[in-house]
């Protein structure tokens, strides 16, 4: 027969233990209920709720989670810096390796994603150099990688991401458009030859109306400085065939660079909605 | 033994209710949560929140404070609104007063016609001058000389103020008539007169360049030369008169579009017309 | 009894008409890309055209653009370029009103400092229309040098 005593003492137990479980309980249910509303892309009363948790929730039990979600809410309507604030207060207080490591990665997504890429880089460099994570260069690298896309340097992307096997596809994609991309010093160089510039992007028309162009003015300033009609020769040189001369080397540059800025858009295009992969 | 335990339940039976029904949408906590809001400037999740407990807690406090958000997010008809119910026996009703008075201008850019509040204090009397005769701009009656209406403000906004003032009183307009005849006389002259002194000075030289050159050429008979340059320095001419007409209307656009925007910037970002309230101290 | 319906559902309508003006304001899910923006201006050759005069007007306007300003590189400072701003002259007033307009443009283009005067446009050039031109004053649409245009 137990005794009565252990009976209460039993029950006195069992309701502190179902208090404490119930009162976490609610806490719990407002941060699944906010939680949802993530899920369900309802951003910002995400934003609301979590707001919401963190000022009642005196144990601070709950500052990396909700403070990691609010930010990944700010990112998802496109609010960068208000990510970013929220993302490093999750960081600040992550209670772990792995918490602060989640939370160092998704602020250098935000930075990759608004193109501030010289703080990724410093991020990930800060994230390389630290012994706690030297298991994770692999994911470092990765992100790298992203960054230097970014950041329009495809070649540095393909050489980071063929560190690793299983970047291959990744490798392929940034070699490609390596290849596909004009020189834009080259366009501008072979230019002082009027319209090779433009032949070289493919512009094949617009070279041919330039070359055309400068060889008249071209002749008809020489012949005037022949004729000894300085004025008129240097009013035409001037006027005309250096006009057309340097917008032949401007339209090469151009050229080049609207190709370029074509070939790397329609990447992007593809990273963004065909490639399985992870992405900032 | 026993009693010490019942004790221990009984205190813990007292608690239980109070932790398990840490209810996160009850009135008492939304009305926390938003006036923490409210302090950390969210004005568009502060008034949410107060929008769900309004019909539950009729406090002038929680009225005023959806006023002044509505009021900061630029939603002015919608603080009015709200001030159609205020309670006219609160304490807080002068400043809503203000507040309403404030909203009605950035609704309607037209001279107020706000009765005198008895119950205003001094510095509440203040404000409510200075806003009618900010809203004195917008009418077309002078009704009070820029003397004193300065004085009613503070040092640091004479300046800009003294600029409206005079921009709608006595605006400093160029005549497109004037720099039209200005420019027929000397090229670029009329646009000099309105202050483009770049411009003035290229039309002037382009138009000189090429008379001089029509006088050259014809000196050394090469009429058809002299006459391309002439109908070239005519053009410019004509063109310098006819740009100068317009320069002159641009200014006076431009003189009309500083002083509407230049007041609208003024009363959106003065604090004079917001009141000093502690709710956030 | 009725009116307290009526107050009801006027107040219910009010809070409710209130509140969606709040749920405009709040942000939702942004349509982001990765892509980088097109700030090269597009030439539209249309020849499209209401009768011969225009037909004639388009045709020269996009023969002097294909053989000449697009060969000779970006020398206007302005956006819409001189020959745009000479074409939509014409289009808002007559042809000599044009002439003139587009006289006091080139001078303007040839003042080599515009810093001041012009309000700028996305792709960094300075943004002067040719209604403000017009000698009509209800025309004119002032925006002061710090704005920054964002159509086309």
């Amino acid at each position: 027969m137990i005794s009565v005593n252990k009976i209460f003492f039993l029950i006195v137990l069992s309701s502190f233990w179902f208090i404490n479980v119930l009162a976490q309980t609610t806490f719990e249910s407002q941060f699944n209920y906010a939680e949802k509303l993530y899920d369900e892309e309802n951003y910002f009363d995400a934003v609301t709720e979590f707001k919401r948790l963190l000022y009642f929730d005196k144990s601070e039990s709950y500052d990396y989670r909700a403070n990691m979600f609010i930010g990944l809410s700010y990112k998802q309507g496109g609010k960068f810096s208000e990510a970013l604030q929220f993302l490093s207060l999750a960081r600040f207080h992550s209670e772990s390796d792995k918490e602060f490591f989640n939370s160092s990665i998704e602020i250098i997504k935000v930075n990759i994603l608004r193109r501030t890429t010289g703080r990724a880089f410093a991020l990930l460099d800060t994230l390389a150099n630290d012994n706690r994570f030297i298991n994770k260069s692999e994911e470092i690298n990765y992100w790298r990688g992203w960054a230097f896309i970014f950041s329009d340097d495809w070649q540095k992307a393909a050489s980071t991401f063929s560190k690793y096997k299983s970047d291959e596809q990744l490798v392929e994609l940034c070699d490609s458009v390596t290849n596909e991309l004009y020189n834009t010093q080259l366009a501008k160089y072979l230019s002082l030859i009027p319209g090779a510039g433009q032949f070289y992007t493919g512009e094949y028309i617009s070279g041919l109306i330039s070359i055309g162009w400068s060889v008249l003015w071209g002749y008809l300033t020489i012949e005037a400085f022949i004729e000894d009609r300085i004025l008129d020769g240097v009013l035409i040189g001037s006027m005309l065939w250096w006009r057309f001369y340097s917008g032949n080397i401007q339209n090469a540059e151009k050229f080049a660079l609207e190709k370029n800025l074509e070939i790397t858009n329609s990447a992007l295009n593809y990273l963004q909605h065909k490639f399985a992969g992870e992405k900032p | 033994m026993r009693k010490i335990l019942l004790i221990i339940f009984l205190v813990q039976l007292t608690i239980f209710p109070q932790s398990t029904s840490f209810d996160f949408h009850s009135p008492q906590k939304i009305k926390l949560f938003a006036d923490y809001l409210f302090c950390e400037k969210d004005y568009l999740r502060a008034i949410e929140e107060y929008e769900m407990i309004r019909n539950q807690f009729v406090i002038d406090t929680i009225e005023f404070k959806v006023m002044l958000g509505y009021s900061n997010l630029g939603l002015s008809k919608n603080s009015n609104k709200i001030f159609s119910d205020f309670n006219i026996e609160s304490k807080l009703y002068p400043d809503a007063y203000l507040v309403s008075m404030k909203n009605e201008l950035l609704i309607d850019s037209k001279p107020l016609h706000y009765s005198e509040f008895s119950s205003f204090t001094s510095s509440q009397f203040e404000s409510y001058v200075r806003l009618l005769n900010i809203s004195a701009l917008y009418g077309d009656e002078q009704s009070i000389t820029k003397n004193n209406f300065l004085t009613l403000y503070s040092k640091e906004d004479q300046n800009t103020l003294s600029k409206l003032y005079d921009y709608k009183f006595d605006p400093p307009y160029k005549s497109p008539a004037w720099a039209g005849i200005f420019s027929a006389i000397i090229p670029g002259s009329g646009k000099m007169y309105v202050g483009e002194w770049g411009d003035g000075i290229t039309g002037f030289l382009l138009t000189g360049l090429f008379a001089f050159l029509a006088y050259d050429n014809f000196k050394a008979d090469h009429d058809t030369r002299a006459w391309i340059f002439t109908g070239i320095g005519a053009f410019f001419y004509a063109g310098n008169i006819y740009g100068s007409i317009s320069a002159a209307q641009i200014f006076n656009a431009k003189i009309n579009f500083e002083f509407s925007n230049g007041l609208k910037l003024f009363l959106e970002n003065k604090n004079y017309f917001i009141p000093d309230y502690d709710f956030c101290k | 009894m009725r009116s307290k319906h009526h107050i009801f559902f006027i107040t219910l309508l009010l809070t409710t008409s209130a509140f969606c003006q709040i749920e405009n304001l709040k942000w939702q899910k942004a349509d982001l890309s990765y892509e980088k923006p097109n700030k090269f201006r597009e030439r539209t050759y249309s020849f499209k055209s209401d009768n011969a005069g225009e037909l004639l007007k388009k045709s020269f306007v996009n023969t002097y653009w294909f053989f000449i300003s697009d060969v000779d590189g970006d020398n206007c400072a302005f956006r819409p370029s001189c020959s745009s701003f000479f074409i939509d002259a014409t289009e808002e007033t007559n042809i000599f009103q044009a002439t003139l307009m587009f006289s006091d443009r080139l001078v303007r283009d040839t003042n080599p400092i515009k810093i001041n005067n012009y309000p700028r446009d996305k792709s960094n050039h300075y943004y002067d229309p040719a209604n403000n031109y017009t000698l009509n004053s209800e025309e004119i649409n002032y925006l002061p040098p710090t704005f920054i245009v964002d159509d086309e």
